[in-house]
């Protein structure tokens, strides 16, 4: 993990000092979460100018606290915290977090930060994928003035997020949808050991009469330079009444929507077949819960 | 008949180094270190064909903390080639790597090294070494480097072609003549890594006469001796290895030398400080990996099942430079593709390329997991045609006990028992109860597939100039214990401990007091490499050989002491009694005392002097080769479900069975069985190693690439059935294991893929991709 | 640059100077001569390097010094008491789940914790639990076994 240029690690104890640190060394300096991938970043070349590395854990930004209009979570919470989450055991609307929480080995998820997964801007990584279907909602503070924006917001393309030099983020929402609301979440991986090759998660709501709601659909693991939404897939679900060759249409229209990469874990062609399979079984896994 | 009466061997005695390991493994060679120690590093090419113009070090030279740098022009320009289980002078392999070169044949390959007193300087120095190359055209795809107008990648190779063996037995076109049948097909491996955990590692010492001594990972003493010393232009007795207590996993790979210990031995020599290098995981990746071949495999066959005639070509990368190709590609077509099954006529025909890839090492199996993989689909596809049982078909064709050994016919199938393997491993998995193919519903689909390997080796003996022998060295202690010395090296297997099993077992002790002893190549006997399958076999024989020589010697005394005949005595948990008098008994220690003892001894009338002829320590030593090539056989069952909609394939079972001669510590043959399977399903599955196409370098250089099974991948159930067969050559009846457990296990897989889904993939690994292609899915 | 830092490790605090970016494992290993955690892979990759901090699993080659600091650290020197295995320790020697012995200790480091959080783990939930740690020599087989038969007894 050699940081070639490295000059300071800044161990902030407060915003005040974040901001400090930031404004020496500019966009050199990277805030650390968790630090899990901080390998993947520098083997792809992305930390050679690091000059500064600001360490958040004393900030306090950990923590979450469930209410009846949904879940707040601190961005410094690692997810083997975030699976003590009770309302995960028990609430349909939150299953796609939970499947996602299911898969990184251990020792990721005794480190790995909500707010370091998401900032990472990895599009390979797991529990965006499962956020942006739940329509996370971000804090971010900085220098300037506190901002909520929307996931999809924050991702900037490759490894590559919107935040400003010193900003970070601090709190991710996810608001209960109204009705009868279940989600779930699917990672296809070589092995369990392993980034995704194409990973989905779905919340769907659907009323007694078996139409559709309100619907979102995501996918990662390569499927572009980041998570993304299928808006097509969406659009045939909502406000129709759910069949399996619904289900199986709306899968198929994922492909209108992605634009998958080819490397060394799969071709462009499979990770788009896969796409739609696992949105079916995402979409699938979803629906059984509601029942 | 097998011994039944055995007390130590065929126990499932705990492995004496696990104790250390569990608590940190202080014993493995990356904690060594020395005082003063200096840190190397190498300077790696990025381009895979180049020639270097010019190196300007004077940068680096100045970094403060940076000792000695070394390029090309420092380092003896003596053509050596790294396998180590062949002299490094002999006639059979070609001597074509340097230690430092000006012409670059791989990407990665080292050009200039570095010693410094932090890791961190020495990564620094690196960067300031200035290198002009010029880049030459580089061929990775060995088919395109025979090609007329390719790339010349070593001077005077024409086509790159190293070497083009070929064997012929019989009139294999009249054999085809009489086929009613004839099946085709082409077969191709991938390049795979054996993985070893702990990284390359060594610390050279140099002293000021000029006497290096080195500690490493490598799996042979002796033959980084040898080479070392070869290397560097310096007799043999001007370099020491020293033993480590247990190396961090081989699986072949740690049987060749790599570009470190010399390195180290000359930048040590430079600086006269200890210098240490390790591997980073990169490093490891790029040293060595399996030989990707291409098989093409024609077969006639008759309508009551035998072979007409069998014919084989092989192309084989064996990369920048020969290392194994030359060699592996033999064990390939003999062991690996020819011999297991009996056909009148039969022709081989072997390629051995050059290309800009790493190099190629040993691995495991070496060249036969390429060769099975052909065989056993083959004769799964031919069964499946033609409708014959798999089981009864490979008992038609393959040699039974007693025969002459087909590689060497002075030798005979003493012991051969894979009929067994076959008829218990069938019975285990329920084969009768098969589904017909592709006759499974839903998504997910399961099949069960089995492979065979009808005959390996115990020692790899009968080559040309390979090394064989091996020897020992057992004292006995005054507490009535023994120290065994090997030059043997556990590279995790559990060799020492099967070792000193054998060693009590002759000697008539207790596995507690037997304790291995470490050693280095100045007072160890010769020992061949840990590779080949061969160690309890071939090492297990002279520690046998050497304990029943301290034994002889221990009840010469014996027979002195207690006024007995030798002939009447016997040894049994360390007691030496009278055969028919139990009354009459001495404890080894107390026999090992007396012959240790003063001349003068205190006895019930006062001081008197001893009547010993035999004074002095107890022991016994050995230096034996291998008397023959016992050869195990091998059958493996698994049952695989296949997610038709994913391509997806995950091994449920696996039923291994193996005619091993005699088991001597069941837990460490199961470990044995356990481990290549793990393997097995990453050769067959997913493991490959993956370049840039246009410069060579190695994408899949960590484990976040690299992706071999983890505990999830792994079928609960893995049962192993283990045949003594009785090997009459054998340390009390013992052949050998390690290797098959990896040949078999790929074959095995792609097969009950096919039976799962109907469709045949000829090329591993099996990716889920492949699969889906199959199924007309992508 | 070197900072000055202090670390508490199997209950013994140690004041080290180390280099802004040095691991957790490089100070263990070459600072502290704490060798139990092994360098497999340096990249997150094969759990050959698992200690605890603060009672959690980590991949100490991921975590700099100088986050570890004000941390409880336990490596595999640090289990077992008076002379005595930690009963993982022991029943990986007698489960036969010890081959080369490389991911042992960061296995057991692993193991420990899966029991911590689960004394009666099934089968499914032992895999997965090992699933951030390789191992080349034992197909993970008596490695699972060895943690079933530790949560028995």
């Amino acid at each position: 993990m050699a940081l070639v240029k490295l000059k300071e690690f800044c161990i902030p104890e407060s915003p005040g000092q974040v901001s400090a640190c930031a404004a020496k060394y500019g966009d050199n300096a990277l805030i650390l979460g968790g630090g899990s991938f901080i390998h993947g970043l520098e083997a792809r070349g992305l930390l050679s100018e690091v000059e500064a590395l600001i360490d958040i854990r004393k900030l306090g930004l950990a923590g979450m606290a469930a209410t009846g209009e949904g879940v707040r979570i601190g961005a410094m919470t690692t997810f083997a915290e975030l699976e003590k989450l009770p309302e995960l055991a028990s609430a349909a609307w939150l299953g796609a977090l939970k499947d996602a929480l299911t898969y990184p080995p251990m020792q990721i998820k005794n480190v790995a930060t909500v707010g370091g997964c998401i900032a990472a801007s990895c599009p390979f990584f797991d529990i965006p994928t499962a956020f942006l279907a739940l329509d996370a909602k971000l804090t971010v503070s900085g220098a300037g003035a506190k901002r909520e924006i929307g996931l999809a917001e924050l991702f900037a393309g490759l490894f590559e997020n919107s935040l400003e030099p010193g900003e970070l983020i601090t709190e991710v929402r996810l608001a209960k949808p109204a009705g009868r609301a279940a989600s779930a979440f699917i990672k296809l991986e070589g092995t369990a050991n392993d980034l995704a090759i194409v990973n989905a998660a779905v919340r769907i709501s659907v009323d007694a009469a078996g139409v559709c709601q309100e619907v979102r659909i995501a996918l990662g693991g390569g499927v572009g330079d980041s998570v993304v939404r299928s808006a097509s897939a969406e659009k045939l679900l909502l406000g129709q009444k759910l069949s399996a060759d619904l289900i199986q249409h709306a899968a198929e229209a994922v492909g209108q929507d992605i634009s998958p990469m080819e490397d060394h874990r799969a071709t462009a062609a499979y990770r788009l077949a896969m796409a739609k399979v696992i949105t079916r079984r995402a979409l699938n896994q979803a629906l059984s819960r509601l029942n | 008949m097998l011994m039944t009466n055995l007390n130590v061997v065929g126990k499932r005695v705990l492995r004496q180094d696990a104790y250390e390991k569990v608590v940190g493994g202080k014993g493995f060679p990356v904690n060594f270190s020395l005082p003063g120690m200096l840190h190397g590093k190498m300077l790696r090419s990025p381009y895979p064909h180049a020639r270097i113009l010019r190196i300007d070090t004077s940068r680096a030279e100045q970094l403060p903390g940076v000792k000695a740098v070394m390029t090309p022009k420092d380092v003896p320009q003596i053509p050596f080639n790294p396998i180590f289980f062949m002299p490094a002078g002999s006639m059979g392999i070609h001597r074509d790597m340097l230690i430092l070169s000006d012409t670059v044949r791989f990407a990665g390959q080292p050009v200039a090294a570095v010693a410094a007193t932090t890791v961190a300087i020495a990564e620094q120095a690196l960067q300031l070494i200035d290198v002009e190359y010029e880049e030459l055209l580089a061929v990775f795809d060995p088919e395109e480097a025979m090609k007329e107008g390719a790339p010349e990648i070593h001077v005077g190779v024409k086509n790159n072609i190293r070497d083009t063996p070929s064997f012929s037995a019989g009139d294999v076109e009249a054999g085809f003549k009489d086929a009613d049948y004839i099946f085709e097909g082409t077969y191709e491996t991938q390049r795979v890594h054996t993985c070893y955990m702990e990284p390359r590692v060594c610390v050279s010492d140099t002293d000021s006469n000029g006497h290096i001594t080195i500690y490493s990972s490598i799996g042979h003493l002796f033959g980084l001796r040898e080479r070392m010393a070869y290397v560097l232009g310096l007799p043999v007795s001007k370099v020491t290895a020293v033993q480590a207590p247990y190396v961090g996993g081989s699986f072949g790979s740690k049987i060749d030398f790599a570009y470190i210990e010399a390195l180290s031995a000359l930048l040590s020599a430079k600086t006269r400080k200890p210098v240490r290098f390790e591997h980073t995981r990169y490093e490891d990746f790029i040293c060595n990996a399996r030989h990707p071949m291409k098989v093409h495999l024609k077969t006639g066959i008759k309508k009551d099942g035998t072979f007409t005639a069998r014919y084989a070509s092989t192309l084989c990368d064996t990369s920048a430079y020969s290392t194994h190709g030359p060699e592996v590609i033999l064990v390939h077509a003999y062991f690996g593709l020819m011999l297991g099954y009996r056909s009148p006529h039969m022709k081989w025909e072997g390629t051995v390329v050059f290309t800009n890839n790493m190099p190629g090492g040993a691995f495991r199996g070496y060249g036969a997991p390429q060769a099975a993989f052909a065989v056993e689909s083959q004769i799964d596809e031919i069964c499946d045609k033609l409708g014959f049982d798999p089981i009864e078909f490979r008992l038609k064709n393959t040699p039974r006990q007693g025969d002459p050994h087909p590689f060497n016919p002075e030798w005979k199938l003493n012991s051969y028992a894979l009929d067994e393997c076959l008829n218990k491993g069938a019975e285990r998995m329920g084969w009768s109860q098969r589904a017909k193919t592709g006759s499974a519903s839903g998504a997910k689909k399961r099949g069960i597939g089995m492979a065979a390997h009808p005959l390996w080796v115990s020692g790899c003996v009968g080559f040309p100039d390979i090394y064989e022998h091996s020897g020992a060295i057992i004292r006995l202690n005054v507490d009535g214990t023994a120290y065994l010395s090997s030059a043997t090296m556990d590279i995790g297997s559990g060799q020492n401990t099967t070792l000193c099993q054998i060693a009590a077992e002759e000697l008539g002790l207790a596995f507690d007091s037997v304790r291995m002893a470490p050693g280095n190549t100045d007072n160890l006997p010769f020992d061949a490499p840990t590779h080949a399958s061969r160690v309890t076999y071939s090492s297990g024989n002279a520690v046998k050989v050497a304990a029943a020589d301290a034994k002889k010697n221990l009840l010469e005394v014996a027979a002195t002491v207690m006024e007995a005949n030798v002939a009447d005595l016997e040894v049994r948990d360390g007691m030496i009694t009278v055969k028919g008098s139990p009354a009459q008994a001495m404890s080894v220690a107390d026999v090992v005392k007396r012959a240790e003892s003063p001349f003068m001894v205190i006895g019930a009338q006062g001081p008197a002097p001893t009547t010993l002829k035999e004074k002095g320590t107890i022991m016994g030593i050995s230096s034996v080769a291998p008397p023959a090539n016992a050869s195990p056989a091998v059958a493996e069952f698994v049952e695989v479900e296949v997610d038709t909609e994913t391509g997806q394939v995950k091994v449920l079972r696996a039923v291994y069975a193996h005619d091993l001669g005699r088991v001597v510590n069941p837990a460490a043959a199961e470990g044995q069985v356990e481990g290549g399977l793990q393997q097995g399903i990453g050769f067959a599955l997913m493991e490959k190693m993956l370049f840039d196409p246009e410069t060579g370098a190695c994408l899949t250089s960590d484990f976040l690439d690299y992706k071999m099974p983890t505990a999830v991948e792994m079928p609960s159930k893995i049962e192993c059935i283990f045949i003594e067969s009785n090997e009459p050559t054998g340390p009390f009846g013992a052949k050998s294991l390690a290797e098959a457990c990896l040949i078999v296990p790929a074959p095995a897989i792609a097969n009950a893929i096919y039976n799962a889904i109907g469709v045949r993939i000829r090329s591993l690994p099996i990716t889920p991709e492949k699969i889906l292609a199959a199924l007309g899915k992508l | 640059m070197k900072q000055l830092i202090s670390l508490e490790v199997n209950g013994d605090t140690h004041e080290i100077a180390v280099e802004a970016d040095a691991t957790l494992l490089s100070v263990l290993r070459d600072n502290l001569g704490l060798i139990g955690a092994k360098r497999g892979c340096d990249s997150g990759g094969c759990g050959c390097c698992t200690v605890h901090v603060d009672g959690k699993a980590v991949y100490s080659c991921m975590m700099y010094a100088l986050s570890a600091q004000g941390q409880e650290i336990v490596t595999i020197e640090g289990l077992g008491t008076e002379g005595k295995l930690d009963p993982v320790q022991d029943t990986f020697v007698k489960e036969g789940a010890v081959q080369c012995g490389y991911c042992t200790c960061g296995m057991i480091m692993t193991a420990k914790q899966l029991l911590h959080d689960d004394p009666h783990p099934d089968e499914h939930a032992i895999r997965h639990g090992i699933a951030g740690n390789l191992c080349r020599c034992t197909g993970y087989h008596k490695i699972v076994e060895a943690i079933k038969t530790a949560a028995d007894n």
